[in-house]
């Protein structure tokens, strides 16, 4: 019983591996390969099955008058938007979580749950609804096409996933923590800022990831509102494709705009493995 | 010309930093805009000395935690004043007002070690180091926890992070007022008991007014010089161990203190001074001449109630229906028609198996009228 249980268990999780990985196995040795070698059926072991060549990879870095795609722009157009805006979003989102999960507000018959449910119903409608008047809206201030009016619209999606996961974060965080705060002479402010919030890293770094995958990853907002002057990582990658699909240099890509998730990956998994996430209060 | 240098020694004062408390009449409801509000804390005043030791007794949900928080400013009463040494301070902010509470569940700053922990209060306060590290390491002494102060606090069991909440408590020499709130609940008992002697030794040696909230009668006597008894918002009785256990103000109290609880029996003043228990008149020290045709209580601490020797009044004759040894006492359980009497009696006593008789006496009987003594 045991055995086999142990035995599936190992199967399952291998499969699973296997199922994950091979993606990327084929998008990492696609890209060394050139159009030959891509038309010449499935074949994964370099130098045995196809002769590896970098014209992918050289692609990415050459300027376009050299015949390249240059992504390098566009990369750190969407780290520069994905990054302020999430440590905008995280700053704001959890002050408004914080205010909404202490204080009683009341216009009306609007209360705190009420507030917390407009933030999150930010994101119950399709994306779609809203790029006319994201669209009219930036017109009207002229920020299309800049990278501030989209830091501006990914404000506005990234901040109720901030203000959704702190606002249940600070419900857990027990009231007697900041009255013991008060009670030892903080003011409410020092009381956030020392106690609350250094105990609430486990829940930003949450927010924060969120944020930066949710942020990266969209191609919808980036491909409207913006044309020529501004272009994201996303929406480069799709432009590489044209009536020949470039596989190569599409893997090499994919490949590169994956890298940030994955660090970021690694960096919350060692967190989450050294416990800091659990059992955070009491 | 002669001039005289004058030098002003300061006075050595030992400071009393200490303060006296005044509860007066304070009142609290949650609903104020309510018109008929339900008061969490009906109106009373009280005053806690200086350096005294208080319990606050009474069952869940008897507005306990709202008095204290009342007193650490957390809540604003919704009537009446506080006052600190005379001083009005219902309006100061809880950072502001020098008390300490601990809640019933540690509460403990997650990120700070434990030396972290306990220099917190003093650092809000702006305290220099060698000041902070005096006082913590005096504080950590006493409580045992010398040994942990590097480590991180989450790391400790249960019972020492209640050790820390109390000890961020007791780490301001100036504290007007340490208020715990059924601290010890996480605690395991025999570490409670020390505990309490601790808490006990820390009120006597630093004279820190301690206010200590349980439900439970035994850490309550045990520990205070002076109980307030609460129930449903009221403040009930409030006197020594000794005066609530011998002169319940109600039947609620001599209900709730003692173990087991008061005899009290439904009866009417048949004279003066007389009440009739199942056609046998009892004498009691109370004027009952008011009272005549009235319903009356009459209520006995079973510790009063003997084995008749050779007195000749107010004895009840009774049936004996069990004895149990309890120990340091035998229990006994006595029916009397359909009355049932507790009595307390030492573990030598030898309880004849059918009929015996009660002495109750006079000095020792409690007369109530809608359950409140006169």
């Amino acid at each position: 019983m045991g055995k086999l249980y142990k035995f599936l268990k190992y199967f399952f999780i291998t499969f699973w591996a296997v199922f994950v990985v091979a993606p990327f196995l084929w998008a990492l040795t696609t890209s060394f390969k050139d159009f030959n070698s891509v038309n010449g059926g499935a074949t994964y072991i370099p130098w045995v099955d196809f002769e590896p060549k970098l014209e992918g990879w050289r692609v990415l870095i050459k300027s376009p008058a050299n015949g390249g795609v240059d992504i390098i722009e566009p990369y750190f157009n969407s780290l520069f938007v994905t990054c302020t805006a999430s440590l905008i979003s995280i700053v704001l989102g959890t002050l408004s979580a914080y205010a909404l999960s202490r204080f009683t507000f009341k216009a009306g018959f609007v209360k705190n749950n009420d507030i917390t449910f407009f933030f999150i119903s930010q994101r119950i409608m399709p994306p779609i609804v809203l790029s006319i008047p994201f669209f009219l809206f930036l017109g009207a201030i002229n920020l299309l096409d800049s990278l501030i009016g989209l830091i501006v619209v990914y404000i506005v999606l990234l901040m109720p996933i901030a203000v959704w996961i702190m606002v249940d974060f600070f419900n857990k965080v027990p009231r007697e923590i900041d009255e013991t705060a008060l009670i030892d002479g903080c003011n409410p402010y020092q009381a956030f800022f020392k106690v609350v919030l250094p105990n609430s890293i486990p829940g930003l770094i949450v927010a924060g990831m969120f944020c930066i995958i949710f942020g990266w990853i969209d191609f919808f907002f980036a491909f409207i509102l913006t044309f020529t002057e501004v272009q994201l990582l996303p929406v480069k990658i799709v432009a590489l494709n044209s009536s020949i699909t470039p596989w190569w240099s599409l893997s090499a890509s994919a490949l590169v705009s994956v890298a940030p998730l994955i660090i970021v990956a690694f960096i919350v998994e060692r967190y989450l493995s050294k416990g800091n996430l659990s059992g955070a209060i009491k | 010309m002669h001039l005289m240098k004058m030098e002003f020694y300061p006075l050595l004062l030992l400071e009393v930093l200490m303060s006296k408390i005044d509860l007066n009449n304070i009142s609290h409801t949650y609903n104020p805009n309510d018109p008929e509000p339900t008061y969490a804390l009906n109106p009373f005043s009280m005053t806690w000395e200086n350096g005294k030791r208080y319990a606050i007794l009474g069952p869940s949900g008897c507005g306990k935690t709202t008095m204290l928080n009342i007193v650490s400013g957390l809540v604003r009463p919704s009537a009446g004043s506080i006052l600190f040494d005379d001083k009005d301070v219902t309006d100061l902010k809880t950072e502001d007002r020098n008390i300490a509470q601990v809640f019933q569940f540690p509460v403990i700053y997650n990120t700070m070690t434990v030396f972290e922990n306990l220099a917190f209060p003093l650092l809000c306060r702006d305290f220099e180091k060698e000041k902070i590290n005096e006082r913590v390491n005096s504080v950590a002494e006493t409580l045992n926890l010398q040994s942990f102060l590097k480590s991180p606090a989450r790391k400790l069991t249960a019972d020492q992070k209640q050790l820390i909440s109390l000890g961020r408590g007791l780490v301001r020499e100036d504290v007007a007022a340490v208020l715990m709130d059924e601290p010890l609940t996480v605690i395991d008992p025999d570490l409670k008991f020390r505990l309490r002697r601790k808490l006990k030794e820390i009120n006597e040696e630093f004279k820190t007014t301690l206010v200590y909230v349980t439900h439970d009668q035994n850490e309550a006597m045990t520990f205070a010089d002076n109980i307030i008894v609460m129930s449903d918002g009221e403040v009930v009785q409030a006197g020594t161990p000794k005066e609530l256990f011998e002169r319940p103000n109600t039947t609620f109290v001599g209900y709730f203190i003692g173990s087991p609880a008061m005899n009290l029996f439904e009866t009417e003043a048949s004279s003066n001074d007389c009440v009739k228990i199942n056609g046998t008149l009892i004498k009691t020290n109370t004027n009952l001449s008011k009272l005549k045709n009235k319903k009356i209580k009459l209520g006995i601490r079973s510790e009063f109630i003997n084995l008749a020797e050779d007195q000749k009044d107010n004895l009840l004759s009774v049936e004996v229906d069990k004895v149990e040894d309890l120990g340091n006492y035998k229990l006994l359980t006595a029916k009397m028609g359909e009355l049932t009497i507790k009595s307390k009696i030492t573990r030598e006593t030898e309880v004849p198996s059918s009929d015996v008789k009660l002495h109750i006496p006079a000095d020792k009987c409690c007369v109530y009228e809608n359950e409140i003594l006169i």
